[in-house]
């Protein structure tokens, strides 16, 4: 089959997106998931349609989502609706849109974000925690347990005091 | 100095956050003064931590009682939205400076009245972006007819705003920049969204004739 001429494929853009907290665990179908509701749920389903939006790539720390042409302001206002993916809080903080992908690959090696440390057990206000150290001053803790487990977000003072 | 402020956020034990990985996240958002209800002093490089009270009642009376209170000229006074008529009289009130959760009060709670009052006495009308973010269907819906209905007035009237997250954690904070885009799905201009966002200073020292005091 001959391929469409470029002139009349249809324009792409490309979004590219922080997730936070950098060890959010989410696999690329669930975030395509939450971005997909988020925008549905905004717009409705013929703009979503229109948009169609897709998870092309996904690194620890960073997402680029792909849409039409025209549709990359509302995408990105579904974006920041995003609260959670799968099972998991998490929060995607657009960065750049570009037309090329190579662009926004190179935006990523540029500002990779430092991954955790190994977790360690710290104790917090009387609880048990699995603490994970970031560069600088953030420490995410998870409360040790089977279930509802808390989750805190200090700096490294906090736990000092 | 342009301030970019987040005009409520509410850290641990409130929320899961502490007051100072908030401020630290704020400052890489792109805010660089924070609102905190009943916050303690504390200093965080690059971020104004501006303690607030927020005073949720019934009638003006305990509003007035309150009032007394939390007037100290260092914390911003916010009051809850109510009825109409509660409306008009706390913007009546020496004292107060932003009216919040119009969202949550009734339809016609806040009309051109209650717009001139505010931009003639300097009291900010808080857009509390939360709602936007952490609902959906009709919930979100009337939050947002709402939203363009204050807009329409201040448009006319323009009375001040501010914006706030109202954040429980720092996954809640979004930044300057999607609050903007946030703010476009009610209408509000890019301008006037940074205009809201800087407000915050604007009320606990507001501009004026430069006074001798000796």
């Amino acid at each position: 089959m001959k391929p469409l001429p470029p002139t009349l494929r249809t324009k792409k853009r490309y979004v590219l997106a922080a997730i936070e907290p950098v060890g959010a665990g989410a696999d690329q179908k669930e975030l395509y998931r939450a971005v997909s509701c988020a925008l549905t749920s905004l717009f409705g389903d013929v703009r979503a349609a229109m948009i169609s939006p897709a998870v092309i790539d996904s690194v620890p720390g960073h997402l680029i989502v792909r849409c039409n042409r025209g549709g990359e302001h509302d995408l990105r206002i579904a974006l920041a609706t995003v609260t959670v993916a799968g099972s998991e809080a998490l929060v995607l903080r657009s960065k750049a849109t570009s037309g090329t992908l190579h662009a926004l690959r190179k935006r990523i090696q540029r500002v990779t974000h430092p991954l955790p440390g190994d977790p360690e057990e710290v104790s917090f206000g009387g609880k048990v925690y699995c603490a994970r150290r970031y560069q600088g001053q953030k420490v995410d803790l998870m409360e040790k347990g089977i279930k509802s487990q808390e989750l805190l977000f200090l700096t490294q003072d906090d736990l000092e005091e | 100095m342009m301030t970019v402020a987040d005009a409520c956020i509410h850290p641990y034990p409130e929320g899961n956050s502490s007051l100072r990985r908030m401020a630290v996240e704020a400052r890489e958002l792109g805010f660089d003064t924070i609102v905190v209800p009943d916050a303690v002093t504390l200093t965080c490089p690059g971020v104004r931590i501006i303690p607030a009270s927020i005073i949720r009642a019934e009638s003006v009376r305990t509003v007035s009682g309150r009032l007394s209170r939390y007037n100290d000229g260092k914390s911003l006074v916010m009051v809850e939205a109510g009825e109409n008529g509660f409306n008009r009289a706390v913007l009546n009130i020496r004292g107060v400076h932003v009216l919040r959760a119009l969202h949550l009060a009734r339809k016609q709670s806040f009309d051109h009245i209650c717009a001139r009052i505010a931009a003639e006495r300097g009291i900010a009308v808080d857009i509390d972006i939360s709602p936007l973010i952490h609902t959906s269907g009709p919930s979100r819906q009337r939050v947002l007819v709402r939203f363009a209905e204050l807009i329409r007035l201040h448009d006319r009237y323009r009375f001040f705003l501010t914006v706030s997250s109202n954040a429980r954690s720092v996954l809640h904070l979004r930044s300057a920049n999607d609050i903007v885009l946030l703010c476009s799905l009610f209408g509000m201009e890019e301008d006037d969204v940074c205009e809201a966002l800087s407000t915050v200073g604007n009320l606990i020292a507001p501009e004026g004739p430069v006074r001798v005091v000796s």
